[in-house]
Protein backbone atom coordinates (compact mmCIF):
# COMPACT_ATOMS: atom_id res chain seq x y z
CA UNK A 1 0.00 0.00 0.00
CA UNK A 2 2.92 2.27 0.91
CA UNK A 3 4.27 2.07 -2.94
CA UNK A 4 1.06 3.04 -4.41
CA UNK A 5 0.68 5.85 -1.97
CA UNK A 6 3.63 6.96 -2.58
CA UNK A 7 3.40 7.14 -6.45
CA UNK A 8 0.39 8.89 -6.47
CA UNK A 9 0.88 11.36 -4.26
CA UNK A 10 4.20 12.52 -6.09
CA UNK A 11 2.29 12.34 -8.83
CA UNK A 12 -0.13 15.55 -6.89
CA UNK A 13 2.82 16.73 -6.20
CA UNK A 14 4.06 17.21 -9.37
CA UNK A 15 0.20 18.59 -10.43
CA UNK A 16 0.83 20.75 -7.26
CA UNK A 17 4.06 22.12 -8.73
CA UNK A 18 2.52 22.34 -12.21
CA UNK A 19 -0.55 24.74 -10.84
CA UNK A 20 2.17 26.50 -8.78
CA UNK A 21 4.92 27.02 -11.87
CA UNK A 22 3.22 26.98 -14.83
CA UNK A 23 -0.65 27.97 -14.29
CA UNK A 24 -0.56 30.45 -11.25
CA UNK A 25 -1.84 33.66 -11.12
CA UNK A 26 -3.25 33.29 -14.56
CA UNK A 27 -4.93 29.88 -14.34
CA UNK A 28 -6.52 28.32 -11.36
CA UNK A 29 -7.16 24.89 -12.48
CA UNK A 30 -8.35 22.44 -9.35
CA UNK A 31 -5.90 20.28 -10.62
CA UNK A 32 -5.39 18.51 -7.72
CA UNK A 33 -9.63 18.18 -7.15
CA UNK A 34 -10.17 16.53 -10.16
CA UNK A 35 -7.00 14.16 -9.87
CA UNK A 36 -8.70 13.12 -6.31
CA UNK A 37 -12.03 12.48 -7.97
CA UNK A 38 -10.86 10.32 -10.34
CA UNK A 39 -8.20 8.49 -7.55
CA UNK A 40 -11.78 8.20 -5.66
CA UNK A 41 -13.53 6.50 -8.67
CA UNK A 42 -11.10 3.77 -8.53
CA UNK A 43 -11.73 0.55 -6.80
CA UNK A 44 -8.86 1.45 -3.68
CA UNK A 45 -10.79 3.25 -1.45
CA UNK A 46 -7.98 3.35 1.35
CA UNK A 47 -5.86 4.65 -1.02
CA UNK A 48 -8.25 7.21 -2.38
CA UNK A 49 -8.56 8.37 1.53
CA UNK A 50 -4.84 8.84 1.92
CA UNK A 51 -4.26 10.85 -1.00
CA UNK A 52 -6.73 13.14 0.27
CA UNK A 53 -5.24 13.28 3.39
CA UNK A 54 -1.74 13.98 2.13
CA UNK A 55 -2.75 16.34 -0.54
CA UNK A 56 -4.98 18.21 1.31
CA UNK A 57 -2.43 19.02 4.03
CA UNK A 58 -0.05 20.03 1.49
CA UNK A 59 -2.78 22.47 0.31
CA UNK A 60 -3.56 23.65 3.91
CA UNK A 61 0.12 24.05 4.06
CA UNK A 62 0.72 26.25 1.36
CA UNK A 63 -2.43 28.32 2.33
CA UNK A 64 -3.11 31.16 5.17
CA UNK A 65 -6.73 29.19 5.53
CA UNK A 66 -6.95 26.94 8.87
CA UNK A 67 -5.35 23.53 8.12
CA UNK A 68 -8.36 21.20 7.81
CA UNK A 69 -10.08 23.72 4.55
CA UNK A 70 -8.57 22.05 1.78
CA UNK A 71 -8.35 18.44 4.04
CA UNK A 72 -12.00 18.77 4.36
CA UNK A 73 -12.87 19.16 1.46
CA UNK A 74 -10.25 16.81 -0.68
CA UNK A 75 -12.06 14.13 1.58
CA UNK A 76 -15.20 15.34 0.94
CA UNK A 77 -14.56 14.98 -3.08
CA UNK A 78 -13.26 11.17 -2.13
CA UNK A 79 -16.81 10.81 -0.55
CA UNK A 80 -18.52 11.91 -3.81
CA UNK A 81 -16.46 10.43 -5.81
CA UNK A 82 -17.33 6.84 -4.14
CA UNK A 83 -20.82 7.81 -3.80
CA UNK A 84 -20.56 8.08 -7.87
CA UNK A 85 -19.06 5.26 -8.00
CA UNK A 86 -21.27 2.86 -6.47
CA UNK A 87 -24.43 4.74 -7.30
CA UNK A 88 -23.84 5.85 -11.07
CA UNK A 89 -22.43 3.92 -13.76
CA UNK A 90 -19.85 5.62 -15.10
CA UNK A 91 -18.83 4.63 -17.73
CA UNK A 92 -18.61 7.24 -20.47
CA UNK A 93 -16.71 10.33 -20.35
CA UNK A 94 -19.60 12.49 -20.71
CA UNK A 95 -21.27 11.48 -17.58
CA UNK A 96 -18.08 11.39 -16.47
CA UNK A 97 -17.27 15.35 -16.71
CA UNK A 98 -20.77 16.16 -15.78
CA UNK A 99 -20.50 14.57 -12.52
CA UNK A 100 -16.52 15.93 -11.64
CA UNK A 101 -18.74 19.01 -12.97
CA UNK A 102 -20.99 18.57 -9.85
CA UNK A 103 -18.21 17.49 -7.37
CA UNK A 104 -15.98 20.50 -7.85
CA UNK A 105 -18.70 22.65 -7.70
CA UNK A 106 -19.77 21.14 -4.11
CA UNK A 107 -16.44 20.67 -2.95
CA UNK A 108 -16.06 24.78 -4.15
CA UNK A 109 -19.70 25.41 -2.29
CA UNK A 110 -18.41 23.38 0.80
CA UNK A 111 -15.17 25.37 1.13
CA UNK A 112 -17.03 28.33 0.72
CA UNK A 113 -19.58 27.22 3.68
CA UNK A 114 -16.40 26.58 5.79
CA UNK A 115 -15.01 29.38 5.35
CA UNK A 116 -18.38 31.53 6.36
CA UNK A 117 -18.74 28.99 8.71
CA UNK A 118 -15.56 30.01 10.66
CA UNK A 119 -16.38 33.71 9.89
CA UNK A 120 -13.53 34.10 7.23
CA UNK A 121 -15.10 36.19 4.41
CA UNK A 122 -13.99 35.08 1.00
CA UNK A 123 -13.30 37.75 -0.95
CA UNK A 124 -15.12 38.90 -3.40
CA UNK A 125 -16.66 36.16 -3.91
CA UNK A 126 -20.01 37.52 -5.77
CA UNK A 127 -17.30 39.10 -8.51
CA UNK A 128 -15.51 35.99 -8.79
CA UNK A 129 -18.24 33.77 -9.40
CA UNK A 130 -18.26 33.90 -12.57
CA UNK A 131 -14.97 32.83 -13.07
CA UNK A 132 -14.99 30.33 -10.62
CA UNK A 133 -17.98 29.02 -12.58
CA UNK A 134 -15.32 29.10 -15.83
CA UNK A 135 -12.54 27.48 -14.17
CA UNK A 136 -14.57 24.54 -12.44
CA UNK A 137 -15.51 23.86 -16.11
CA UNK A 138 -12.44 24.11 -17.46
CA UNK A 139 -11.08 21.62 -14.52
CA UNK A 140 -14.02 19.17 -15.24
CA UNK A 141 -12.89 19.48 -19.19
CA UNK A 142 -9.83 18.01 -18.24
CA UNK A 143 -11.52 14.48 -17.50
CA UNK A 144 -10.31 12.36 -20.31
CA UNK A 145 -6.72 13.69 -19.15
CA UNK A 146 -6.99 12.46 -15.36
CA UNK A 147 -9.13 9.70 -16.35
CA UNK A 148 -6.14 8.43 -18.33
CA UNK A 149 -3.43 9.63 -15.78
CA UNK A 150 -4.73 7.37 -13.16
CA UNK A 151 -5.62 4.27 -15.25
CA UNK A 152 -1.71 4.76 -16.47
CA UNK A 153 -0.70 4.99 -12.99
CA UNK A 154 -2.51 2.01 -12.16
CA UNK A 155 -1.52 -0.06 -15.05
CA UNK A 156 1.89 1.00 -13.95
CA UNK A 157 1.37 -0.46 -10.34
CA UNK A 158 -0.13 -3.72 -11.68
CA UNK A 159 3.15 -4.00 -13.85
CA UNK A 160 5.01 -4.01 -10.42
CA UNK A 161 3.26 -6.71 -9.01
CA UNK A 162 -0.20 -4.07 -7.03
CA UNK A 163 -3.41 -5.39 -7.40
CA UNK A 164 -5.93 -2.76 -6.37
CA UNK A 165 -8.54 -3.50 -3.91
CA UNK A 166 -11.71 -4.63 -5.83
CA UNK A 167 -15.18 -2.88 -5.10
CA UNK A 168 -15.88 -5.65 -2.94
CA UNK A 169 -13.57 -5.93 -0.65
CA UNK A 170 -12.48 -1.98 -0.31
CA UNK A 171 -16.08 -1.80 0.70
CA UNK B 1 -21.78 -8.28 5.36
CA UNK B 2 -23.95 -5.30 4.35
CA UNK B 3 -24.95 -3.89 7.82
CA UNK B 4 -21.16 -4.33 8.45
CA UNK B 5 -20.08 -2.11 5.57
CA UNK B 6 -22.68 0.57 6.13
CA UNK B 7 -21.66 0.73 9.52
CA UNK B 8 -18.33 0.87 8.68
CA UNK B 9 -19.12 3.88 6.20
CA UNK B 10 -21.01 5.27 8.53
CA UNK B 11 -17.80 5.22 11.11
CA UNK B 12 -15.21 6.31 8.52
CA UNK B 13 -17.62 9.18 7.61
CA UNK B 14 -18.33 10.44 11.22
CA UNK B 15 -14.27 9.80 12.26
CA UNK B 16 -13.32 12.14 8.91
CA UNK B 17 -15.67 14.88 10.35
CA UNK B 18 -14.66 14.64 13.65
CA UNK B 19 -10.71 14.71 12.57
CA UNK B 20 -11.66 17.97 10.34
CA UNK B 21 -13.32 19.77 12.96
CA UNK B 22 -10.59 18.86 15.30
CA UNK B 23 -7.93 20.12 12.86
CA UNK B 24 -10.28 23.42 12.14
CA UNK B 25 -10.35 24.01 15.65
CA UNK B 26 -7.00 23.12 16.14
CA UNK B 27 -5.61 25.66 13.21
CA UNK B 28 -7.71 28.20 14.76
CA UNK B 29 -6.04 27.85 17.83
CA UNK B 30 -2.79 27.92 16.47
CA UNK B 31 -1.76 24.73 17.87
CA UNK B 32 2.02 24.03 17.59
CA UNK B 33 1.25 20.69 16.60
CA UNK B 34 -0.24 22.14 13.34
CA UNK B 35 2.34 24.25 12.69
CA UNK B 36 4.80 22.10 13.23
CA UNK B 37 3.29 20.05 10.71
CA UNK B 38 2.70 22.88 8.61
CA UNK B 39 6.31 23.86 8.82
CA UNK B 40 7.17 20.02 7.88
CA UNK B 41 4.92 19.76 4.87
CA UNK B 42 6.57 22.87 3.56
CA UNK B 43 9.56 22.11 4.30
CA UNK B 44 9.49 18.90 2.30
CA UNK B 45 7.60 20.12 -0.12
CA UNK B 46 9.01 23.43 -0.95
CA UNK B 47 12.89 22.76 -1.89
CA UNK B 48 11.26 20.79 -4.95
CA UNK B 49 8.96 23.77 -6.03
CA UNK B 50 12.41 26.01 -5.43
CA UNK B 51 14.01 23.76 -7.66
CA UNK B 52 11.78 23.38 -10.22
CA UNK B 53 11.20 27.22 -10.78
CA UNK B 54 15.11 27.70 -10.57
CA UNK B 55 15.35 25.32 -13.64
CA UNK B 56 12.08 26.40 -15.18
CA UNK B 57 13.78 29.95 -15.22
CA UNK B 58 17.23 28.37 -16.72
CA UNK B 59 15.67 26.77 -19.25
CA UNK B 60 13.14 29.85 -19.66
CA UNK B 61 16.60 31.90 -19.97
CA UNK B 62 18.22 29.05 -22.24
CA UNK B 63 15.39 29.16 -24.68
CA UNK B 64 14.37 32.76 -24.60
CA UNK B 65 18.22 33.95 -24.86
CA UNK B 66 19.52 31.44 -27.11
CA UNK B 67 17.77 29.05 -28.73
CA UNK B 68 13.76 31.24 -29.88
CA UNK B 69 15.15 33.80 -30.91
CA UNK B 70 12.66 34.16 -34.02
CA UNK B 71 12.24 37.76 -35.13
CA UNK B 72 15.03 38.99 -32.34
CA UNK B 73 17.01 40.15 -35.33
CA UNK B 74 13.87 42.26 -36.67
CA UNK B 75 13.16 43.91 -33.62
CA UNK B 76 16.78 44.83 -33.12
CA UNK B 77 16.79 46.75 -36.99
CA UNK B 78 12.96 48.00 -35.80
CA UNK B 79 14.97 49.07 -32.06
CA UNK B 80 17.88 50.42 -34.01
CA UNK B 81 16.13 52.45 -36.50
CA UNK B 82 13.80 54.27 -33.64
CA UNK B 83 16.57 54.44 -31.90
CA UNK B 84 18.47 56.72 -34.83
CA UNK B 85 15.29 58.29 -35.18
CA UNK B 86 15.18 59.52 -31.23
CA UNK B 87 18.57 60.36 -31.36
CA UNK B 88 17.66 62.29 -34.29
CA UNK B 89 14.67 64.20 -32.77
CA UNK B 90 17.36 64.25 -29.40
CA UNK B 91 19.84 66.34 -31.81
CA UNK B 92 17.03 68.78 -33.08
CA UNK B 93 15.61 69.78 -29.78
CA UNK B 94 19.07 70.60 -28.72
CA UNK B 95 19.85 72.59 -31.45
CA UNK B 96 16.46 74.24 -31.06
CA UNK B 97 17.44 74.77 -27.44
CA UNK B 98 21.17 76.23 -28.57
CA UNK B 99 19.32 78.53 -31.10
CA UNK B 100 16.86 80.03 -28.50
CA UNK B 101 19.49 80.56 -25.82
CA UNK B 102 21.86 82.52 -28.32
CA UNK B 103 18.60 84.34 -29.92
CA UNK B 104 17.67 85.20 -26.39
CA UNK B 105 21.48 86.24 -25.13
CA UNK B 106 21.22 88.33 -28.72
CA UNK B 107 17.70 89.77 -27.84
CA UNK B 108 19.88 91.13 -24.00
CA UNK B 109 22.35 92.49 -26.33
CA UNK B 110 19.95 94.65 -28.60
CA UNK B 111 18.35 95.85 -25.26
CA UNK B 112 21.88 96.67 -23.75
CA UNK B 113 23.31 98.33 -26.53
CA UNK B 114 20.17 100.60 -26.97
CA UNK B 115 20.76 100.84 -30.64
CA UNK B 116 18.74 99.89 -33.73
CA UNK B 117 20.15 96.75 -34.15
CA UNK B 118 19.37 93.56 -36.66
CA UNK B 119 19.69 90.31 -36.15
CA UNK B 120 21.41 88.09 -39.17
CA UNK B 121 22.81 84.62 -39.39
CA UNK B 122 26.27 83.40 -40.39
CA UNK B 123 25.69 81.32 -43.69
CA UNK B 124 30.17 81.31 -44.87
CA UNK B 125 33.25 81.98 -43.58
CA UNK B 126 36.39 82.45 -45.95
CA UNK B 127 38.46 79.74 -45.87
CA UNK B 128 41.40 80.94 -46.69
CA UNK B 129 44.23 82.27 -44.34
CA UNK B 130 44.99 85.19 -45.99
CA UNK B 131 41.67 86.80 -44.28
CA UNK B 132 39.29 86.23 -41.28
CA UNK B 133 35.51 87.08 -42.79
CA UNK B 134 32.62 85.54 -42.16
CA UNK B 135 29.23 85.88 -44.64
CA UNK B 136 26.55 87.28 -43.50
CA UNK B 137 22.63 86.25 -44.62
CA UNK B 138 20.91 90.16 -43.90
CA UNK B 139 22.48 92.62 -46.95
CA UNK B 140 21.34 95.97 -48.52
CA UNK B 141 17.57 95.14 -48.36
CA UNK B 142 17.26 94.82 -44.76
CA UNK B 143 19.58 98.05 -44.29
CA UNK B 144 22.82 96.66 -43.94
CA UNK B 145 25.41 98.89 -44.22
CA UNK B 146 28.99 99.13 -44.60
CA UNK B 147 30.64 99.90 -41.13
CA UNK B 148 27.95 98.39 -39.26
CA UNK B 149 29.49 96.90 -35.77
CA UNK B 150 28.42 92.85 -35.39
CA UNK B 151 28.48 91.92 -32.17
CA UNK B 152 27.28 88.80 -30.42
CA UNK B 153 26.50 88.46 -26.14
CA UNK B 154 29.74 88.03 -26.00
CA UNK B 155 31.19 90.27 -27.17
CA UNK B 156 32.59 92.37 -30.41
CA UNK B 157 32.47 89.85 -33.55
CA UNK B 158 33.94 92.76 -35.88
CA UNK B 159 31.99 95.04 -38.93
CA UNK B 160 30.49 95.05 -42.28
CA UNK B 161 33.27 95.23 -44.52
CA UNK B 162 30.79 94.27 -47.87
CA UNK B 163 27.43 95.16 -48.31
CA UNK B 164 25.52 92.65 -51.29
CA UNK B 165 21.71 92.92 -52.24
CA UNK B 166 20.87 89.79 -49.79
CA UNK B 167 24.29 89.61 -47.80
CA UNK B 168 26.85 91.35 -46.70
CA UNK B 169 30.17 90.68 -45.30
CA UNK B 170 32.17 90.82 -41.78
CA UNK B 171 35.43 91.78 -41.33
CA UNK B 172 36.23 89.59 -37.85
CA UNK B 173 38.50 91.71 -35.27
CA UNK B 174 40.89 89.14 -35.95
CA UNK B 175 41.72 89.80 -39.34
CA UNK B 176 44.44 91.75 -39.79
CA UNK B 177 43.53 94.21 -41.34
CA UNK B 178 40.79 95.14 -39.11
CA UNK B 179 41.54 97.96 -35.85
CA UNK B 180 39.43 99.46 -33.77
CA UNK B 181 40.30 101.77 -30.67
CA UNK B 182 40.37 99.75 -27.26
CA UNK B 183 40.84 100.31 -23.61
CA UNK B 184 41.89 98.12 -20.55
CA UNK B 185 38.97 97.68 -18.19
CA UNK B 186 40.63 97.97 -15.32
CA UNK B 187 43.21 100.59 -15.51
CA UNK B 188 41.44 102.69 -18.75
CA UNK B 189 44.55 102.50 -21.08
CA UNK B 190 43.83 102.76 -24.07
CA UNK B 191 45.50 101.72 -27.26
CA UNK B 192 44.39 100.46 -30.69
CA UNK B 193 42.77 97.06 -30.90
CA UNK B 194 45.13 95.03 -34.13
CA UNK B 195 43.84 91.95 -35.73
CA UNK B 196 46.73 89.58 -35.92
CA UNK B 197 45.41 86.56 -38.15
CA UNK B 198 44.27 83.28 -36.63
CA UNK B 199 42.20 84.03 -33.58
CA UNK B 200 44.21 86.68 -31.73
CA UNK B 201 44.50 90.20 -31.61
CA UNK B 202 46.98 92.56 -30.41
CA UNK B 203 46.52 95.85 -28.21
CA UNK B 204 49.19 97.94 -29.51
CA UNK B 205 50.35 101.48 -28.62
CA UNK B 206 50.56 100.87 -25.08
CA UNK B 207 53.22 102.33 -23.35
CA UNK B 208 55.88 100.67 -21.13
CA UNK B 209 54.70 101.98 -18.20
CA UNK B 210 50.83 101.57 -18.75
CA UNK B 211 49.73 98.61 -16.13
CA UNK B 212 48.07 96.03 -17.84
CA UNK B 213 48.48 92.24 -16.47
CA UNK B 214 47.30 88.56 -18.27
CA UNK B 215 43.23 88.20 -17.28
CA UNK B 216 42.63 92.30 -17.80
CA UNK B 217 39.30 92.49 -20.04
CA UNK B 218 39.52 94.87 -23.19
CA UNK B 219 36.79 97.11 -24.37
CA UNK B 220 35.89 99.22 -26.70
CA UNK B 221 36.58 102.74 -25.79
CA UNK B 222 33.60 103.99 -28.67
CA UNK B 223 36.28 106.47 -29.53
CA UNK B 224 36.37 106.46 -33.71
CA UNK B 225 32.54 105.48 -33.66
CA UNK B 226 32.90 102.08 -34.87
CA UNK B 227 32.51 99.96 -31.70
CA UNK B 228 29.76 100.64 -29.02
CA UNK B 229 31.61 101.44 -25.88
CA UNK B 230 32.59 99.74 -23.50
CA UNK B 231 31.61 96.03 -25.55
CA UNK B 232 34.07 93.53 -24.91
CA UNK B 233 36.85 92.40 -27.43
CA UNK B 234 38.43 89.93 -25.68
CA UNK B 235 40.88 89.20 -22.62
CA UNK B 236 45.03 89.95 -22.30
CA UNK B 237 46.71 86.52 -22.58
CA UNK B 238 50.04 87.88 -22.81
CA UNK B 239 51.57 91.18 -22.19
CA UNK B 240 55.13 91.58 -22.31
CA UNK B 241 57.15 94.21 -21.37
CA UNK B 242 61.07 93.26 -22.69
CA UNK B 243 60.97 94.57 -25.73
CA UNK B 244 63.00 97.19 -27.85
CA UNK B 245 60.79 100.24 -28.31
CA UNK B 246 58.27 102.32 -25.93
CA UNK B 247 55.34 100.02 -26.24
CA UNK B 248 54.35 96.75 -25.27
CA UNK B 249 53.77 93.61 -26.76
CA UNK B 250 50.08 92.71 -25.27
CA UNK B 251 48.31 89.54 -27.02
CA UNK B 252 44.73 89.55 -26.77
CA UNK B 253 42.50 86.93 -27.11
CA UNK B 254 38.53 87.38 -28.31
CA UNK B 255 35.88 86.55 -25.90
CA UNK B 256 34.19 85.26 -28.82
CA UNK B 257 34.80 82.11 -30.52
CA UNK B 258 34.66 83.57 -33.91
CA UNK B 259 35.26 80.32 -35.71
CA UNK B 260 31.88 79.19 -34.12
CA UNK B 261 29.55 82.33 -35.55
CA UNK B 262 25.98 81.28 -35.65
CA UNK B 263 23.82 84.10 -35.07
CA UNK B 264 25.23 87.88 -34.19
CA UNK B 265 23.66 91.09 -34.14
CA UNK B 266 24.19 94.06 -36.77
CA UNK B 267 24.49 97.65 -35.18
CA UNK B 268 22.32 99.79 -37.90
CA UNK B 269 24.65 102.91 -36.85
CA UNK B 270 27.30 103.74 -39.02
CA UNK B 271 29.22 106.47 -37.05
CA UNK B 272 28.78 105.82 -33.13
CA UNK B 273 30.21 108.72 -32.60
CA UNK B 274 27.68 111.21 -34.17
CA UNK B 275 24.77 108.85 -32.17
CA UNK B 276 23.44 109.70 -28.90
CA UNK B 277 22.15 105.89 -27.67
Amino acid sequence: MTIPVLLYSLVGLGLFYCQNLLLFPQVRLRLLGIFLFYVGLRPSFPLAFSLALILGVLQDSFATTPIGLHLGSSLLLVGMARFCRRRLLLQKMGPLIIASLVALTLQETGVLLILMLLGIQPFALSDLAAFRGLELLATAALAPLMAALVQGLEKLLIRYGWRALSSSTAE
Amino acid sequence: MRPRVRFRTSLIIAATLLLIVALLSLSLKRSPLLERVEGTVVSLAAPGLQGLRYVGRTVMGVWEGYIHLVGVQQENASLRQRLQEYEQKDLRYQEALHSLTRLESLLNLKKQVALPVTGARVIAYDPSLWSRCALLDQGQDRGVKRGHPVLTADGIVGRVVEVYPHYSKVMLIVDRNSGGDAMVQRTRVRGILQGKGGNRCSLDYVPKSADVQVGDLVLASGLGGVFPKGLVFGKVSEANKKTAGVFQEIEVTPTVDLSTLEEVAVVKVVNLATTTP
